[in-house]
């Protein structure tokens, strides 16, 4: 790039960014197989057929809303109750979203609509954590590939396996909690200053306590409660020091 | 539910993920999100993911367990501490799964 002026090309291929991006997912990978495999083989005991399990791995390729609708399934609910509990269940994507989409508001939205759709917790955490700006910068849309690509793929072999695997894998032997110490390594690391610490022990401690509300809405609560916090946190500290300056 | 119940759920399952996931892409630079919120959506994602893991770590199915001989407990806690001191996600994983499986199946406590 001679010319400083010119605007970077968000969606040019960039080869280094994409490697930095499946790098960065990489050790991710494994926790999301193990998680995938969970959900494929819930689906196959709450009763779904192999084609319906791979529908719906392949089409709504959201876990928690699938755990949450398998049990609604077997029950004959009402399509519209399972419906809203989707909704429910996802809404913690709506925020996800609102932090991820301004980086790439320039893509057609056929992209956009792709890229969204794919991204789920983990992918947009590592990439906020990588660039936290919104400005527009070369290799952030390959970056973002990166971690998105392989994510999908791994989900869907692991959940695949689980929905041919059907019975076979005991419940007992917690593969799920894989998926648990994936994401306790990519949190850690973002709890890097005090308001964050704050916000995430608050946000812990309401998800526990409000885990019998239904839909989820515990794990809304416990987002919104713990966003809080560490905001009051972090303009506690702020008044402090201009005191003692 | 038939056949063709459970696959119109599924496509109304779909359209919620689009909704939530995409909705933002595709309409959100019509909507102006204030300053305040914004500096507190930061926090969001962090927020979420302990969210997520709290109940795993701290509950059996239903009720609390915040004692030693909750193996997902002792696991994640070990966990976060090789992480910490390591910084290496993939050998943090196998680490807590098999301290996980390992205090599940000698009821070491």
């Amino acid at each position: 790039m001679t010319d400083p002026a010119a605007q970077p090309d968000l969606a040019a291929h960039h080869e280094a960014s994409w490697r930095e991006g499946v790098k960065t997912g990489a050790p991710s990978l494994f926790g999301i197989g193990a998680w995938g495999l969970v959900v494929g083989v819930a689906m196959i005991k709450s009763g779904l057929t192999v084609p319906q399990a791979l529908g719906m791995t392949l089409l709504v390729f959201a876990g928690s809303a699938q755990l949450a609708s398998l049990p609604l399934i077997a029950a004959a609910a009402p399509i519209w109750v399972i419906f809203a509990t989707a909704l429910v269940v996802n809404l913690r994507f709506v925020i996800f979203s609102a932090l991820l989409a301004p980086h790439f508001a320039s893509l057609p939205w056929y992209k956009r609509l792709a890229l969204g759709y794919t991204a789920g917790d983990m992918t947009v955490a590592l990439f906020l954590q990588r660039y936290p700006s919104v400005e527009p910068e070369a290799g952030k849309l390959s970056f973002l590939k990166g971690l998105l690509h392989p994510n999908w793929l791994s989900w869907q072999v692991g959940s695949i396996a689980g929905i041919f695997l059907g019975n076979q894998v005991p419940m007992e032997w917690g593969l799920g909690f894989a998926g648990t110490l994936a994401i306790i390594c990519i949190l850690v690391p973002m709890v890097a200053s005090k308001p964050a610490l704050c916000g995430v022990l608050v946000a812990a401690a309401v998800s526990v306590l409000a885990a019998g509300l239904p839909y989820k809405l515990g794990l809304l609560a416990a987002v919104l409660v713990g966003m809080v916090t560490a905001m009051a946190v972090e303009e506690i500290g702020a008044k402090k020091a201009n005191k003692h300056v | 539910m038939s056949d063709l119940e459970i696959w119109i759920t599924i496509a109304a399952l779909a359209i919620a993920t689009a909704i939530t996931r995409s909705g933002f892409w595709l309409v959100g630079h019509h909507v102006n999100i204030p300053t305040r919120v914004n500096e507190m959506l930061r926090y969001a994602p962090s927020c979420a993911l302990a969210a997520i893991v709290g109940p795993d770590l701290l509950m059996n199915p239903g009720s609390l367990a915040i004692d030693v001989v909750n193996p997902k407990l002792v696991a994640g806690l070990a966990s976060i501490g090789w992480y910490l001191f390591r910084r290496n996600m993939l050998e943090t994983i196998v680490f807590g799964m098999l301290l996980f499986t390992a205090l599940r199946l000698l009821h070491l406590f």
